[in-house]
């Protein structure tokens, strides 16, 4: 899922497929849904999981010029829907003529029992495909079995789905729809006494992983990136402070979308059970931000204080993982001078000593007094510096605990200072939201650090080599995003709230060690 | 407690001699000699000690006010010369003391305390211990355990709890801490964020595991691999701790330990402590009296006095039926408890515990001429269900004097200071040596003598510990069962170790073997819980804190809530706001708490009005009654699926171990009489849902010859198997009453081979044993039967018709725990042995009955009422199997044609 090389040739031109599952549909109300399909703005929806014609209704009257595939319905011999796809045409249902060889292909079966007719179809060239762009595979109910007792997984239709990756000359991704939409596994299927390689990427019907809505961005290349939310967070649950019970008291008053909410008196959502001055204000509050994309910060505490009158130094490291065995990218975006440090090792990726040194002796010969801000930081980046430090530079632990550092994450959103626009806490979602644009990588972080991985395992072949420019933009950008977003909330409008002395108290979240 | 209570010196002597308790016990003609009765003197055993000051340093060896017993001074020897070392001394022979002045000496090594005990630095950097206990309340013991220690040695040590409990300084104590007392349900957890330990486990060099027997079964399992993790974790941050393991009964303390921490240990075990004297009674109850009517009439809970006046005359014959141990043991707890002797009486359920406290205020006024009616005894229940407060004011009112006597379940068989004692009472034997000593190991002070009463069930077991008494006095305690191999529980540990720190090959051999870690990583990758491999780093992916997916203690990992039911008026019944009660498992929920079922809690009975699982934490709704009855529920069992991994022949049986499905549906329950458990009303529906587990199996199929002669040997046979007369015409029916009943006695005498609770086992005998197999042409039947257990009795029936012609006859033995023990590998390995003890038990009981009694062939979790049963045809199976019986010797039943007999019918019997 790498792609590596594919940054300067497909960025502007993949195709965004959002999936609905069925099971999240049933759960949602259609304005949440009409919420979640503007947010995304799909060129193709899916409808993964249990055969709905409700589902699938729900999802058609949402987004009417949009198709839908929910190939589940579908009987006799209506079981493959072929859909197209090139960036002048947009989605189309295919034609039986032979497309154009830069057309990504959308192949969606009822079941797994039709991968072998499709097979026979895209092999006797009955049916056809581009084939110079990638083409998707979507199984709508395909779950990967795995066995504790005996540490095995066992994948459904194997055999076909690596017959049909082995018959197309282009790249053939499978869209898995019982898999959580995280899942992406790069499957070395055995096929003709040989094996091919048939990535796997989940869309996220699953019984165990909430409800969420995910958008993937699907490239002629046949990688994809996935971007999941959760169902919860469109419609009026996207407020702050607005759960299910209100939500359904809202819609029964007439209220049906966050800007109706907008245009509600106050005393009109305090009349609700449980509802306080100080919650409806911020509710309020919240639908604004939403509805303008600017940030509104709710108290007078400042994110950050200085030492100077230096702005932060934005930090933003990369690891192999979540367990990291080594931080190969520190990058620092100063404000001060419009200028990128990056440190990044390209040479020694089972090493984690020297790149960290080159870094922490730079910052503490040159930057010992800024403050350093981060997003999430105080989760991620600062407790794995601190404990590579402790490993590898213990001389040094004690100069950089006297460093100023600050999460802006944790400030706006755990500590509750400001509401965001944006329908996650993810730093990219957020900025994007607040009118970042973006150097468009095409990367994600888990992508980011699969390609690093690829790279220990390989450090000297030239294929596993990473575009180390894409990568440094790709952690510059993070950067510059996260000043980006601290600028709009130091720029931003400030709303205190009527003290009601009852709180609408953000509660604490329960300590994660708390046991 | 009211003014006429009477309170016990604690540190009175107590007159403990075991003739003049019989004696003056209230039963007429009761006497040391009484055929029922047996008492063997355990001797007293002298100290065997060495100077202190040749094995410590002066700064240690001056301040410290005792010899070293000899394996004290043996074990801190070994500990010097770097060795891990397992002390299997008995209870209270000073085991704390050894790792605690190991710690003292590292932190004296380390320089973090001056040589005169004060503090050389703040900071501790250099020499850090963890120790770690099976119980909260024990963690709590051993912390002032360690500061009395450390407070006569005159040493600044930092010795602090840090466990679910600990609400303050959490940090601190990580940060400051020289020692570090836990559990492993903790370190499981707190594993994840050992960054924020990197002080102390950089400087971590002794871990302590205290009453390491306890780590067996399902839990053993998990315990060896959080060591495991935990060495990871040492490992990473530069620690290199030494293990000390500390058992006062073990039987493999050299495998048990090794197996635990996967590095070699030395085996302390002779023991330099002294004790006194110790008298075991071994007691079993009279014989009950069959002639009463079984209702009870108001009288009968005024029959103790009388009690055995007939027995007499019965000495020479079989006893159909003793008073059960619930019911007599009560009543000797009294007996002691009466005279002021403190005592312990160990339950085998927490129900037990309030029943008995009932039974014996019942026997003290029933008995006035015997016992001073005007006051009363300070006697309470103790199990784990009780709140911990309510535990707590429990352990210390026994403590200090107010309570004389405890009734308990296993929660006091470990060290937990409770104060000394002059006696424990044992409601029948608890399965295991191990457990037998100790909970008797419990009572004794120094050198005076004390008092053990093991007062018998009428069941297999308990009978043949009553005649043979060797069989306690002349083995080594059982052995603990750590199974490593189990890939489940393995499996789920990769994924939290991925996640504490990135896996690679420098895991290989030493966290787990090649093949399997490989294996299970490949696994894990594939289904997206992980990501990287292990030539550079395996990352954890999925959704967060996979250490708590680690259930030690083997259940589903949902927890029913008890509350009270809305309308209960708190004040009329004089209930508390909180009731205390910490929740239950599914299992326990289907089987103590379906709606009817009647509970006594905290002295109160209440009845179960609600069972509500349509929430995400399930509730169960009590309401307060006062009923002369409590509940038992009844079971029914059924395998499917299995699918054999192992298998042996043995003189032409085939062995088989594997996995299944089990399933088990507690679908009716019985209301008896709390007076004498005799029944009021029967098969009552549970309306509950059967369970299914997935779970490891071991099993037997009987060879076609064996079958064929024996099914025609015993065709005649029909009541005599304890069935009722409509029910006679089963074909096959006198064969499978003789699998049934060698079922049942295999898994009644698994522990006397095996560390195993037989209430951990479960079996089913059945004459279509295909029919329970997994078949690669046919779908699994679980996967079809949704919660009903008819559809799967149907849908085996079916699979039979399907089968014919290939199926053979013999038993299931099962691991009644989800995901499986490992004792039916176990029993897998030692079958023979179990077969051989199955067959003694049978062929010796002196019953007298074709379908045998409570004492050679009865379960008293038979789901099938215990019939049909046969012994003889048990016996004939069993010798087939050992090769005692030649295949010549049933050549008289072989049909002489091939084809003959009867179509096999569908029926199993658990």
């Amino acid at each position: 899922m790498t792609g590596d090389s594919d940054w300067t040739t497909d960025g502007d031109t993949p195709l965004e497929l959002l999936t609905l599952p069925a099971s999240t549909l049933d759960r949602v109300s259609q304005p949440a849904v009409r919420d979640a399909i503007q947010y995304f703005n799909p060129g193709l929806i899916t409808i993964p999981g249990a055969r709905t014609p409700t589902a699938e209704a729900t999802a058609r009257d949402a987004a009417p010029d949009i198709p839908v595939l929910h190939p589940q319905l579908g009987r006799g011999g209506n079981r493959v829907h072929h859909f197209r796809y090139s960036p002048d045409a947009g989605v189309h249902e295919s034609p039986d003529a032979a497309p154009p060889p830069g057309t990504i292909d959308i192949l969606a079966v009822q079941s797994g029992d039709v991968l072998p007719q499709l097979q026979t179809q895209l092999a006797s060239g009955e049916r056809q495909t581009g084939s110079e762009a990638a083409t998707f595979l979507f199984a709508p109910k395909l779950t990967v079995d795995w066995d504790t007792t005996t540490l095995s997984t066992t994948l459904p239709h194997a055999d076909q789905l690596a017959a049909i990756s082995a018959t197309l000359p282009e790249p053939v991704t499978v869209l898995a729809g019982g898999q959580p939409a995280e899942y992406y596994h790069e499957w070395e299927l055995p096929h003709n006494h040989s094996s091919v390689h048939v990535p796997i990427s989940g869309l996220g019907a699953t019984e165990h992983s909430g409800a969420m809505f995910a958008q993937y961005t699907c490239t002629p290349r046949g990688t994809i990136a996935a971007e999941a939310v959760d169902a919860d967070q469109f419609g009026l649950r996207a407020l702050n402070g607005v759960g299910q019970s209100t939500a359904q008291r809202l819609r029964k008053q007439g209220c049906q979308t966050t800007s109706d909410v907008q245009n509600l008196a106050i005393s009109t959502l305090t009349d609700l059970p449980g509802i306080g001055q100080t919650t409806a204000e911020k509710i309020h509050a919240h639908a604004d931000v939403i509805h303008s994309g600017e940030p509104i910060v709710l108290t007078n505490k400042t994110p950050v204080k200085t030492r100077d009158d230096r702005p932060p130094l934005c930090l933003d490291i990369e690891t192999d993982g979540l367990s990291p065995t080594i931080i190969w990218q520190l990058g620092v975006y100063d404000p001060a001078t419009d200028t990128h440090q990056a440190f990044i090792e390209k040479q020694h990726p089972k090493d984690p000593k020297p790149v960290l040194e080159a870094f922490i002796t730079w910052f503490i010969a040159n930057h010992q007094d800024r403050t350093v801000l981060t997003w999430n930081g105080y989760k991620f980046d600062y407790p794995h510096i601190s404990q590579f430090l402790e490993q590898h530079l213990p001389e040094y632990v004690d100069a950089w605990e006297d460093v100023w550092t600050y999460d802006l994450y944790k400030w706006a959103v755990r500590d509750g200072n400001a509401l965001l626009p944006g329908r996650t806490n993810k730093l990219d979602h957020v900025a994007r939201a607040l009118g970042y644009d973006s150097a468009g990588t095409g990367l994600t972080g888990a992508q980011t650090a699969a390609a690093y991985q690829e790279f220990m395992r390989n450090p000297d072949s030239p294929v596993a080599e990473l575009d180390w420019e894409r990568h440094k933009t790709y952690c510059e950008d993070d950067c510059r995003a996260l000043w980006h977003v601290y600028q709009a909330i130091t720029n931003a409008t400030r709303r205190d709230m009527t003290d009601s002395g009852t709180g609408g108290a953000t509660g604490q979240q329960a300590g994660l060690t708390d046991f | 407690m009211s003014d006429n209570t009477t309170t016990t010196d604690t540190n009175a002597s107590t007159d403990v001699n075991a003739d003049t308790i019989i004696d003056t016990f209230p039963r007429v003609s009761l006497t040391p000699d009484s055929e029922y009765i047996e008492t063997i003197e355990l001797p007293a055993e002298p100290a065997n000690t060495v100077p202190t000051a040749e094995v410590l340093r002066p700064e240690l060896a001056e301040p410290y006010p005792h010899n070293l017993f000899s394996h004290q001074a043996d074990a801190l020897n070994a500990l010097e010369t770097g060795n891990n070392v397992a002390v299997t001394t008995s209870t209270s022979s000073g085991k704390t003391h050894i790792y605690g002045l190991q710690i003292a000496r590292n932190l004296l090594d380390a320089g973090v305390l001056n040589p005169d005990g004060t503090r050389a630095s703040e900071q501790n950097d250099a020499s850090t211990a963890l120790c770690v206990y099976p119980m909260k309340a024990l963690t709590k013991d051993q912390q002032e355990a360690l500061d009395d220690l450390y407070d006569q040695l005159g040493l600044d040590i930092r010795v602090e709890i840090y466990d679910g409990d600990t609400q303050d300084g959490r940090r601190e104590i990580r940060e400051q801490a020289d020692v570090i007392l836990t559990n492993f349900a903790g370190l499981n957890l707190y594993l994840e964020h050992h960054d924020k330990w990197s002080r102390f486990y950089s400087a971590l060099n002794l871990i302590a595991i205290d009453e390491s027997h306890t780590y067996t079964g399902i839990e053993g399992m998990h315990v060896a691999w959080i060591l495991r993790r935990l060495q990871r974790v040492a490992d990473y941050w530069g620690g290199d701790p030494q293990y000390v393991l500390t058992s006062a009964t073990i039987g493999n303390p050299r495998d048990h330990s090794e197996e635990l921490i996967n590095a070699p240990v030395t085996v302390i075990d002779d023991d330099g402590s002294p004790h006194g004297p110790r008298d075991v009674i071994l007691w079993n109850p009279p014989p009950r009296d069959k002639t009463r009517d079984s209702t009870p009439e108001e009288e009968s809970f005024d029959i103790d006095i009388d009690d055995g006046t007939d027995m007499e005359e019965d000495d020479e014959e079989f006893v159909a039926e003793r008073v059960p141990a619930s019911v007599e043991a009560p009543k000797v707890f009294n007996h002691l408890t009466s005279h002021d002797i403190r005592t312990l009486l160990f339950c085998e359920s927490r129900k037990l515990t309030e029943l008995s406290i009932q039974r014996a205020n019942e026997h003290r006024q029933n008995n006035p001429r015997e016992y001073d009616r005007s006051t009363t005894v300070g006697r309470e229940a103790y199990n784990a269900g009780l709140g911990r407060r309510t535990r707590h004011s429990r352990e210390h009112q026994f403590k200090n004097g107010v309570l004389t006597g405890l009734a308990t379940t296993s929660a006091l068989e470990l060290g937990i200071d409770i104060g000394s004692l002059d006696a424990t009472v044992l409601m029948g034997y608890p399965g295991q040596r191990q457990s037998f000593w100790q909970r008797i190991g419990r009572a004794g002070r120094e050198a005076s003598r004390s008092l053990a009463v093991l007062v018998g069930d009428h069941r297999t077991l308990d009978q043949y510990i009553l005649t043979h008494p060797e069989y306690l006095l002349e083995n080594d305690v059982e052995d603990a069962v750590v199974d490593t191999s189990n890939n489940s529980v393995f499996a789920t540990h990769v994924l939290a170790a991925a996640d504490e720190i990135a896996l690679d090959e420098s895991d290989i051999g030493t966290f787990a073997d090649e093949d399997r870690l490989r294996a299970a990583v490949k696994m894990w990758r594939e289904a997206g819980f992980v990501d990287g491999y292990l030539d550079a780093a395996v990352h954890y992916s999925g959704p967060s804190r996979p250490q708590t997916r680690v259930n030690l203690y083997g259940t589903t990992g949902t927890d029913y809530r008890l509350q009270l039911a809305d309308n209960v008026d708190r004040d009329k019944w004089g209930l508390p706001d909180d009731l205390d009660l910490e929740p239950i498992e599914q299992n326990r929920a289907y089987r103590d708490y379906h709606e009817g079922a009647v509970r006594l809690q905290n002295g109160q009975q209440f009845e179960v009005v609600n069972l509500d699982e349509d929430r995400p934490q399930p509730i169960i709704e009590l309401k307060p009654v006062n009923c002369e009855y409590y509940t038992r529920t009844r079971n029914k069992v059924n395998v499917l699926d299995a699918e054999s991994e192992e298998s042996r022949e043995v003189n032409g049986f085939m062995l088989h171990f594997g996995r299944g499905t089990v399933l088990v549906h507690h679908h009716s329950y019985d209301q008896l009489y709390i007076g004498n458990s005799d029944p009021k009303q029967q098969a009552i529906p549970t309306e509950t849902p059967p369970i299914l587990m997935d779970t490891q199996l071991c099993w037997v199929e009987v060879p076609e010859d064996v079958e064929t002669a024996l099914s025609r040997k015993y065709q005649d046979y029909g009541i005599e198997t304890g069935v009722d007369p409509e029910n006679t015409g089963i074909a096959h029916l006198g064969y499978i009453a003789g699998l049934h009943a060698a079922e049942h006695a295999t898994i009644q005498t698994a522990p006397l081979e095996l560390r195993v609770d037989k209430n951990d086992l479960g079996g089913l005998a059945t004459l279509v044993m295909d029919t329970h197999y997994s078949h690669p042409e046919y779908d699994d039947i679980t996967d079809s039967i949704g919660d009903s257990f008819e559809a799967a009795t149907h849908a085996l029936e079916q699979r039979t018709q399907e089968l014919t012609g290939r199926t053979a006859s013999g038993w299931f033995i099962y691991d009644g725990v989800d995901g499986g023990l490992g004792f039916a590998r176990a029993i897998y390995e030692n079958f023979e042995a179990l077969a051989e003890r199955a067959r003694d038990q049978l062929r010796d009981c002196h019953c007298g009955q074709p379908n045998g009694c409570p004492a050679c062939t009865f379960d008293e979790n038979c789901g099938n009422d215990n019939k049909p049963l046969l012994r003889a045809s048990a016996i004939d199976v069993l010798n087939q199997l050992l090769g005692d019986d030649t295949r010549d010797d049933l050549a008289e039943h072989l049909p002489d044609d091939e084809h003959s007999g009867d179509r096999r019918p569908v029926v199993f019997y658990s």
